[in-house]
């Protein structure tokens, strides 16, 4: 009774404090909000939404009277301004290609795209060559991911037809057949047709059977509050680890402020003192946990995973959390040096481990050592496991960095506390 | 005079606490390598095209091969022949081994070239930003295959409609030839970005950086977090009633304020001066190139963040509301600021409200320089702009400002 009395006078203690209200909770739901608002949940029920890219096209091509004015750069500039891709982009016509760049340097716009003037002439010469030019500016990535990948696709469709005529014309000519004009723009006009009812159904590519890996979801679901729901995950496991520690520097501050001797002069045993004091290290954890997962249930509808694999990451999370902050702070004199640890340590601990969150929209990031470094610390084996949870694993999945979190708990616990009934009992 | 005494007398007061070295160099150091290494910061020897293992069900076959092939030429993706099994190979890309994994079926070559429209197998985690920038490659590389198989046949039919016999070694030479001609496809896309140049190059461009969003992200980041120690002597001096005592000395109110606010601004000034020199030396980001418009911005940044601190210092009645006081304004302000990430990944009202921000502007104006390759007239309007929050936040500091 006695050290649920001690664990309980601890919990509101730290209740009152502004630094467990504070960094135990204010600032992880805050950064979970910036997220939510950074990605556009406010904005879309759909998820991600991405400011429109501001495009400046430069259409340098020349007709050609022979084939009726085409123009392959106007064909690309409309295609630049047309409805269809007007969520995307917000392209206008400059007047030169010295004034685009111009622009994109002076940061007015995001993208300028150059159509050379031979642009109609080299899709129908056989030895005809060029290029269209995306200047873009050097911070930005996605904009000009986006119009590249559009451009490359048309230029794909005037390349594709240039290579089937060209093709053509070699085995008519190899096979001493007669080259007429007309067979060889009719060979590339089917190209071109094939190649539009092609890009036309892209979004189910005729092309491709598209399968999730197993586990996966197989639906897409609203990216943003995917990603907010990652962030969460991250935010939580980074301040459980804190709220650890701080509620463990207790002990200290109150060895430091003599209100720890004082209670071990009176009859309650020193064991009780102790354990009231490392219930109460737990107990906060797990309410930090309970809020934070509520908070991003009903705000974020965040979606968690199984119970079994959840509870499992839950667990995991209190116990090693709680642990590590005894473990840490049974090595420390006193709480200026736990101040150090608290600002300093565990917050680079707590970035390495949950560096995934970072890594989550960087192509190419995942894998290798932001794979395996994160595993060296506490942090990252529970961020594992919530990963895991929440991308809807089995249990039997979860299962080992739980049986890890687990091992480690019990190593650390054992630790910390031996070392702080040595040094008060 | 009096005004340099206290600033004197605060800094030392902070530098024998060896916490703030750590909040003030080593945290941003270590956060820089750290996300500079996320994003692509060490090993650039290496392939840095995202792996896709590629199964050929089809032992070899003329269209299995030629795919390969294509997947090698892309940008964005790297083949990795695999023979392992689906279930394998659907573990590898959900442990995010592979980015994807593409699966030439049995027969694929023999039934795609005889007229059937078969799909090829990817397992891929669409959700991911790898996923789906490696779908986008494979895609690329099916249809220009499907492509060259489509010229084949049209190739065919013309043959045909002037009477001529098509066999089977014409549809492979066909095939050929136009897998070749997509090697080198006559019509391109080439790439480039303003202000970025190569070693080769001359002129006043900047060098291609990966630390140039995480070192002026993290110097944006802790110069907010440095001022936490600086505004916690005035909680201390407030509290120990040092202020009050220094009232009865020759000392004026408005030399207390200047000589805190100097204080503060001398060790951001400095934390920002050490780190453009760890960025420029250890991390190869060209500050150097336009001195002055980064001294600009360095000054301006200072004077912004220490108006913040002596607010802070203003607000906080104890030295753990200094430290929320500190720490929650400078998570808001680095991660709407564009701190932590581009600006651009963001949605447009994000954007818009970033830029009322002091540190996007912050952002904005290094960037324009290490970046952007601009020069001193870019620094112009993000100095200004930080220099008007200074003296707002001074201001209100100032007017708040208690001694007791």
């Amino acid at each position: 009774m006695k050290i649920l009395d001690i664990a309980l006078k601890d919990i509101l203690r730290s209740l009152r404090n502004y630094f467990f209200l504070g960094f135990g909770l204010g600032v992880p739901i805050l950064m979970g909000v910036i997220f939510y608002f950074a990605f556009g949940g406010l904005a879309s029920e759909d998820g991600f939404e991405i400011a429109q890219v501001e495009v400046l096209i430069v259409n340098r091509d020349e007709p050609l009277a022979e084939y009726d004015g085409f123009s392959a750069g106007k064909i690309l500039a409309d295609f630049l301004q047309s409805e269809e891709l007007a969520g995307l982009l917000a392209a206008t016509e400059a007047a030169s290609a010295a004034d685009a760049r111009a622009a994109v340097d002076n940061q007015e716009a995001d993208v300028a795209v150059i159509i050379p003037a031979d642009l109609s002439t080299a899709a129908f010469d056989p030895q005809g060559k060029a290029e269209v030019e995306i200047y873009h500016d050097p911070t930005l990535t996605i904009g000009p991911g986006i119009v590249t990948s559009i451009v490359t696709q048309f230029m794909d469709t005037l390349v594709g037809s240039k290579i089937a005529a060209g093709v053509a014309y070699d085995q008519l000519t190899a096979q001493g057949a007669t080259v007429d004009a007309m067979v060889l723009q009719n060979v590339a006009t089917q190209y071109g047709e094939w190649s539009a009812t092609l890009a036309e159904s892209q979004g189910a590519s005729p092309l491709l059977d598209i399968r999730s890996p197993a586990g996966k979801k197989e639906e897409e679901g609203n990216m943003a509050l995917e990603m907010v729901g990652g962030v969460m995950t991250g935010m939580m496991v980074f301040y459980a680890f804190y709220t650890g520690a701080a509620s463990a520097m207790g002990i200290l501050q109150e060895e430091q402020d003599g209100t720890l001797p004082r209670l071990l002069t009176t009859p309650t045993p020193p064991s009780a003192i102790l354990g009231g004091k490392l219930v109460s290290v737990f107990a906060l954890v797990i309410v930090q946990v309970l809020v934070l997962m509520a908070f991003s249930s009903l705000i974020f509808k965040t979606e968690w995973g199984a119970p079994g694999p959840l509870s499992m990451a839950i667990v995991g999370l209190v116990v090693l959390a709680a642990s590590f902050g005894i473990f840490i702070m049974s090595w420390l004199r006193d709480s200026k040096q736990a101040g150090v640890v608290i600002g300093g340590v565990m917050t680079v601990l707590g970035m390495v481990g949950i560096s995934s969150v970072f890594t989550a929209n960087v192509p190419g990031a995942e894998g290798g050592i932001t794979e395996i470094l994160p595993l060296f610390v506490p942090q990252g084996w529970a961020m594992r496991a919530w990963r895991l949870a929440i991308e809807g694993s089995t249990a039997g999945d979860v299962l080992p960095p739980f049986g890890v979190m687990l091992v480690l708990a019990a190593a650390f616990f054992a630790i910390g506390v031996l070392r702080f009934k040595k040094r008060f009992v | 005079m009096r005004i340099i005494d206290l600033t004197i007398n605060d800094l030392k007061q902070i530098v024998r606490d060896w916490k703030t070295a750590l909040f003030l160099v080593a945290m941003p150091i270590g956060f820089t390598l750290f996300f500079g290494v996320i994003f692509g910061g060490v090993g650039g020897e290496r392939d840095p095209r995202l792996p896709v293992g590629f199964i050929d069900q089809d032992g070899g076959s003329v269209l299995s091969t030629h795919l390969l092939g294509l997947l090698d030429a892309s940008d964005a993706i790297r083949p990795i022949v695999s023979d392992e099994s689906i279930e394998r190979a659907e573990k590898k890309v959900g442990d995010e081994d592979w980015a994807a994994a593409v699966i030439a079926p049995a027969g694929y070559s023999e039934r795609v070239l005889a007229g059937e429209d078969i799909a090829l197998t990817i397992i891929v985690d669409g959700s991911t930003a790898a996923g789906s920038t490696a779908r986008g490659g494979v895609q690329t590389a099916v249809t220009r295959l499907q492509g060259a198989v489509k010229a084949a046949q049209l190739s065919a039919k013309a043959l045909e409609s002037q009477e001529k016999s098509v066999d089977e070694e014409l549809v492979t030479q066909a095939l050929d030839n136009a897998i070749e001609a997509w090697r080198e496809p006559p019509l391109t896309v080439s790439v480039a970005q303003s202000g970025i140049t190569t070693e080769e190059d001359e002129g006043e461009s900047v060098m291609a950086t990966p630390y140039g969003q995480s070192s002026p992200g993290m110097m944006v980041q802790f110069s907010i977090a440095g001022i936490m120690s600086a505004a916690q002597v005035v909680v201390l001096e407030r509290k120990s009633r040092s202020l009050q005592r220094l009232l009865t000395t020759a000392i004026s109110r408005v030399e207390i304020i200047l000589g805190h606010y100097l204080t503060m601004f001398v060790m951001i000034f400095v934390q920002l001066a050490l780190l453009i020199g760890f960025g420029q030396l250890a991390l190869g980001v060209d500050y150097a190139r336009a001195p002055v418009a980064i001294l600009l911005l360095a000054v301006t940044m200072s004077l912004w963040t220490a108006s913040l601190g002596l607010l802070i210092g203003v607000l906080a009645k104890t030295e753990d509301q200094t430290i929320i006081f500190s720490m929650v304004p400078m998570f808001i302000l680095s991660g709407m600021g564009g701190a932590w990430m581009p600006l651009e990944v963001t949605g447009e009202a994000f954007q818009t409200i970033g830029h009322l921000l002091p540190t996007a502007w912050a952002m904005d104006g290094i960037q324009n320089i290490i970046v952007r390759g601009l020069g001193l007239e870019s620094a112009l309007l993000p100095s200004g702009i930080m220099l008007a929050y200074a003296i707002a936040l001074f201001a209100l500091a100032a007017w708040r400002f208690k001694f007791e």
